[in-house]
C-alpha cells in the first residue's frame, strides 16, 4: 500500500514536471524569434519607460530630479530591477530629455 | 542611546556634504532617496481590541556613484517601537559594473530569493500596509545577506533573462539552547558566520513576451547552518521559491491588472532537539523541518478613467499562507486574507485602506489564531 502510493505520487509528480517542462520550453521557442528581437531593439525610451517602471511601481515623472541625480538613480535601478544595459539606457535617457 | 546618536550624526554630516555641493554635476555623485510611512492600526486579537496612531518607519537610502561603473549604496530603517527608537542596516554594499551583463556587489545586500522582498517590499511599492505570510519578522524568506553577488540581465531573440548568484555567510540555525522555544528555525541576518561553509544561492528570471508583462523566477539558497563545533555542524538547509508576475495595462478593463505570486520552501536537515522537562533535565524529540509559504495578490488602477479621482484609486487583494513543521515549539497554519483601497497622490505617495483577516492554528502563543485587523497607512517615496 505504502510502496504504491509512493509510486503513484512520482508518478504524478513527473507527470506535472513534464508538463511544465514542456510548457516552458514552449513558451521560449514562441517566444524567442529574430522579428521579436528586432521589436525589442527597436522599442524607444518612453515605451519602456511605460512597461518597465510599473513592474515594480508606478511610473516615475521625470521632472522629479534632475539629470545628474537620474543618472545615479539609473546605476542604482539597473542593479536593482535587473534591467539589461539596451533598457537602462533607453529609459534614462527619455527621462533626462523629458524633465 | 549609541544607536540613536551615531545615525543622527552621520547623517548631519552627510547633509553638510550635501549642502556644499555646487550645482555643477561632478564625477562623483551623491544622493539620498528613501521611503517612509505613517498611520493608523486597529486590531482585533481573538476578542482583545486595540488601536493606535503609529509614526511608522524612516528609510533612507543614501546613493553614492563614483563613476558610471562603480557605485556604494545603502538604507538604513528607522522605526518607533514599544517606546523606543528601533534602527536597522537594511543593507550597504558597494556595486561594480564589469560589464554590460556583469554587475558584482559586495557587503550587505537584498537576497534576489523570489522578488519580494527585494522589489516589491518598501512602503510606497507596497500595496497592502502588511507583508505576506512568510515574510518578515519569523518568517521563512531570507531577507539580505552578507556577502557576494553576480548578477545581470540579457535579451536573447526577444525574450529578457536576468540572474543573480550568490555567496554569502548564510543562514543561522537556532539549535534551541538559549531558546528552546526556537528550536530548529532558522536566522537569516548573519553578519558573522557561525561555521566555515558559505552559502550559494541565486535566481533566474525569464521575460518572455517583449512588453515585459510577464516574469517566471526560479531562486535557491543551499547552506550549512549549525554552529561550527557542535552537534548540529552538519545539519543543512535547502531553500527554493518559484515566483511570477504578470503587469499589464488591459484596454477592455480600463486600466492595470496586475498580479503577483510567490511560493517558498524551507526543508532543514533532520536533527535532534531538547525541551526543557520542568524538573531540571530536557527531553530529547525531532520532527521533518520542512516548511511552506505562499501568496498572491492581485490589483486593479482604472488608469484610464475620465475620472482624476478614479484614475488615482486602486484596488487590492491579497492570500498568503504559512505551514511550519509539525512537532516543532513554533507549529504552525495561517492564512491571511487582506483586502485594500488606495489612493495614489503621486507616483511615489499613496494613502492605503486595509483590512487582513489571519486565521489558523499555533504560532508562539499556541492555539488559534483569530486576527482581524484595519489599517490606515500613508506611504511615500523620497
Amino acid at each position: 500500500m505504502g510502496i504504491w502510493y509512493i509510486i503513484k505520487k512520482l508518478k504524478i509528480m513527473k507527470t506535472i514536471l513534464t508538463v511544465i517542462a514542456i510548457g516552458l520550453i514552449g513558451i521560449v521557442a514562441i517566444s524567442c524569434s529574430p522579428e521579436r528581437a528586432a521589436l525589442v531593439e527597436g522599442k524607444s525610451g518612453v515605451q519602456l519607460w511605460g512597461e518597465t517602471c510599473m513592474r515594480c511601481h508606478s511610473t516615475p515623472s521625470p521632472a522629479d530630479f534632475n539629470d545628474t541625480d537620474w543618472s545615479t538613480i539609473e546605476m542604482h535601478m539597473r542593479v536593482r530591477a535587473n534591467l539589461t544595459a539596451d533598457e537602462s539606457k533607453k529609459i534614462f535617457d527619455f527621462i533626462k530629455s523629458a524633465n | 542611546m549609541k544607536r540613536i546618536i551615531l545615525p543622527l550624526i552621520a547623517i548631519f554630516f552627510v547633509g553638510i556634504v550635501y549642502a556644499q555641493q555646487e550645482d555643477k554635476p561632478s564625477k562623483t555623485q551623491f544622493m539620498i532617496r528613501g521611503y517612509g510611512s505613517a498611520g493608523f492600526q486597529s486590531l482585533n486579537d481573538e476578542g482583545e481590541k486595540e488601536s493606535s496612531f503609529n509614526s511608522g518607519t524612516f528609510a533612507p537610502i543614501i546613493l553614492f556613484k563614483f563613476s558610471d561603473k562603480f557605485m556604494f549604496e545603502t538604507e538604513l530603517e528607522f522605526a518607533y517601537e514599544n517606546g523606543e527608537l528601533e534602527t536597522a542596516l537594511e543593507y550597504a554594499n558597494v556595486m561594480y559594473s564589469l560589464n554590460d551583463y556583469m554587475t558584482i556587489r559586495a557587503g550587505k545586500f537584498l537576497l534576489p530569493f523570489g522578488t519580494f522582498m527585494e522589489r516589491l517590499h518598501p512602503s510606497w511599492i507596497n500595496k497592502l500596509s502588511s507583508v505576506p505570510l512568510g515574510f518578515g519578522h519569523d518568517g521563512i524568506v531570507p531577507s539580505s545577506g552578507v556577502g557576494v553577488e553576480l548578477r545581470g540581465a540579457f535579451d536573447v531573440y526577444g525574450s529578457k533573462f536576468n540572474y543573480a548568484l550568490y555567496s554569502t555567510n548564510g543562514p543561522k540555525l537556532n539549535d534551541g539552547s538559549m531558546e528552546p522555544d526556537e528550536a530548529g528555525i532558522l536566522h537569516f541576518d548573519n553578519y558573522e558566520d557561525n561555521n566555515k561553509n558559505k552559502s550559494l544561492g541565486g535566481r533566474l528570471g525569464y521575460l518572455p513576451f517583449t512588453d515585459s508583462s510577464v516574469e517566471l523566477g526560479f531562486s535557491f539558497l543551499n547552506s550549512k547552518v549549525g554552529n561550527s563545533d557542535s552537534d548540529y555542524e552538519n545539519v543543512g538547509a535547502k531553500l527554493i521559491a518559484y515566483d511570477f508576475t504578470f503587469i499589464k495595462k488591459i484596454n477592455p478593463l480600463g486600466g492595470i491588472i496586475d498580479i503577483r505570486a510567490q511560493y517558498n520552501q524551507s526543508i532543514v536537515d533532520d536533527a535532534n532537539y531538547y525541551e526543557p522537562d520542568g524538573l531540571g533535565g530536557s527531553e530529547e524529540y525531532t520532527f521533518n523541518n520542512k516548511s511552506d509559504s505562499f501568496y498572491a495578490q492581485l490589483s486593479y488602477k482604472p488608469t484610464t478613467s475620465s475620472s482624476n479621482f478614479i484614475k488615482n484609486l486602486e484596488f487590492v487583494g491579497r492570500y498568503s499562507e504559512l505551514n511550519t513543521p509539525e512537532g516543532a515549539e513554533w507549529e504552525t497554519n495561517q492564512n491571511q486574507t487582506a483586502f485594500g483601497i488606495n489612493y495614489w497622490l503621486s507616483w511615489r505617495s499613496a494613502i492605503k485602506v486595509n483590512y487582513q483577516i489571519t486565521d489558523g492554528t499555533g504560532g508562539h502563543g499556541g492555539g488559534l489564531i483569530d486576527k482581524k485587523q484595519f489599517t490606515i497607512q500613508w506611504a511615500f517615496g523620497i
